[in-house]
């Protein structure tokens, strides 16, 4: 029978620390990031390799792309917003690879159950843990660049006694703000997972054919995942450093 | 909680990767690549400011090129008029000059043909006068005393020279 948990499952146990197989693909996601990231500026030359070319589209491509929307602010942010973006996408796209939740071992849960599938590899944003954390990242860093660019007047947003609705206004911010966590979070999560299980229904319904729409529809729903996370946490990192009363 | 996943250790396990990436791309990925991008755009840039002062500077150069042209051509039409001016004062003065030269040799020449003419009347005269005396001697000889002659031939002598003074 399809078996569909919400969380990650754990492999192993290393010192007390839990390896899930969604942070096991995360490494997967980092080791081929560092790979192309190494391979690309190996040999750096005028006259671009094809490796060389693919990043410079990709980097350059994206570069102007935040550049519309940040505009100055966008060398200050790249870094966080690009990996954000590249990250994403590729373990979007990682999660579609055939062998990812097909992959695995049966093992009992618990004592006395009979052993369940347990999957190698799990798409790492089908994991609340890494969705969670980049939203924690996106607006902790908001409120960072917001301090760092507006100095204590960027506080002002949050605590502001001028008058009953200012401060009134500042709580609402703060409650905003927790939410991005929260929004960013589930929206991410909700779309990935959810799109694996259509593809696992689907193929546990139909194996062949008909999973295909499905898959190139998740390759789609992925990128535009990976576009709607970056595109609104540079928005959000714009508003907080152009912050006015 | 436990029913979603979420659990402390791998999130944080989660950030402490995301953070890697960060780093990791920042220094393998974008820096370079971005600079190379600013290079290539720069180099580019140069180039097309390198070629833009150099389409300036051809034409400038055309320009001058013309000009000293114009200049050159505007010198050699001078030069020919000049030329021609200077080719009609010699015409000029080179047909005065035969005019001058020929209304000498005309002059001279009619000067020639009165004295040649003069001098054919002189001697026709003479002859006329020595061959009329003659004649008369010859005729008279017969019909008149010496005397008489000599007095005839003085009185013809004389109708003669009336005579050829009025031709």
């Amino acid at each position: 029978m399809l078996r569909i948990s919400l969380a990650a499952e754990r492999l192993w146990t290393l010192w007390g620390f839990p390896i899930s197989n969604a942070l096991l693909t995360t490494w997967i996601v980092m080791a081929v990031l560092i790979v192309f990231g190494v391979a690309a500026t190996r040999k750096m030359s005028m006259i671009p390799g094809n490796v060389q070319l693919v990043a410079e589209m990709i980097v350059g491509g994206l570069y102007d792309f935040f550049n519309s929307i940040a505009g100055s602010f966008v060398g200050q942010f790249f870094p966080i917003i690009g990996s954000l973006f590249i990250y994403i996408l590729l373990a979007n796209w990682i999660g579609l690879l055939p062998g990812v939740g097909t992959i695995g071992f049966y093992r009992a849960l618990e004592q006395g159950t009979s052993p369940e599938f347990i999957p190698l590899f799990r798409g790492s944003m089908s994991d609340l843990n890494t969705t969670i954390a980049l939203a924690l990242v996106s607006v902790v860093a908001m409120q960072y660049y917001g301090f760092k660019n507006l100095g204590a007047h960027y506080g002002k947003r949050f605590i502001n006694f001028k008058d009953p609705i200012m401060s009134f206004v500042g709580i609402l911010e703060i409650i905003s703000d927790l939410s991005k966590v929260i929004s960013f979070a589930f929206r991410l999560f909700g779309n990935i997972f959810a799109g694996e299980v259509l593809l696992a229904v689907m193929a546990f319904l139909m194996p062949f054919i008909v999973p295909l729409p499905f898959l190139f529809m998740e390759l789609f729903v992925g990128l535009i995942q990976a576009l709607v996370f970056s595109m609104l946490t540079t928005a959000f990192f714009t508003i907080a450093v152009s912050h006015e009363e | 909680m436990e029913q979603l996943g979420i659990e402390p250790k791998l999130l944080i396990a989660q950030l402490i990767n995301f953070a890697i990436i960060v780093v990791v791309l920042q220094k393998l990925l974008y820096k370079p690549i971005l600079d190379m991008l600013n290079k290539r755009k720069k180099e580019i840039a140069d180039g097309v400011a390198m070629t833009e002062s150099m389409r300036v500077e051809e034409e400038k150069f055309k320009l001058k090129q013309e000009k000293a042209l114009e200049k050159a051509r505007e010198d050699a039409m001078e030069i020919i008029e000049d030329a021609k001016k200077q080719a009609k004062e010699v015409e000029k003065e080179l047909v005065a000059d035969a005019h001058t030269q020929a209304g000498a040799i005309i002059a001279r020449a009619k000067a020639e043909a009165e004295e040649v003419e003069k001098q054919a009347q002189v001697s026709l005269r003479k002859e006329a006068i020595a061959l009329a005396t003659t004649m008369a001697e010859r005729l008279l000889s017969s019909v008149m005393t010496a005397k008489e002659q000599h007095a005839y031939i003085a009185k013809r002598v004389k109708d003669l020279e009336s005579w050829s003074n009025r031709l």
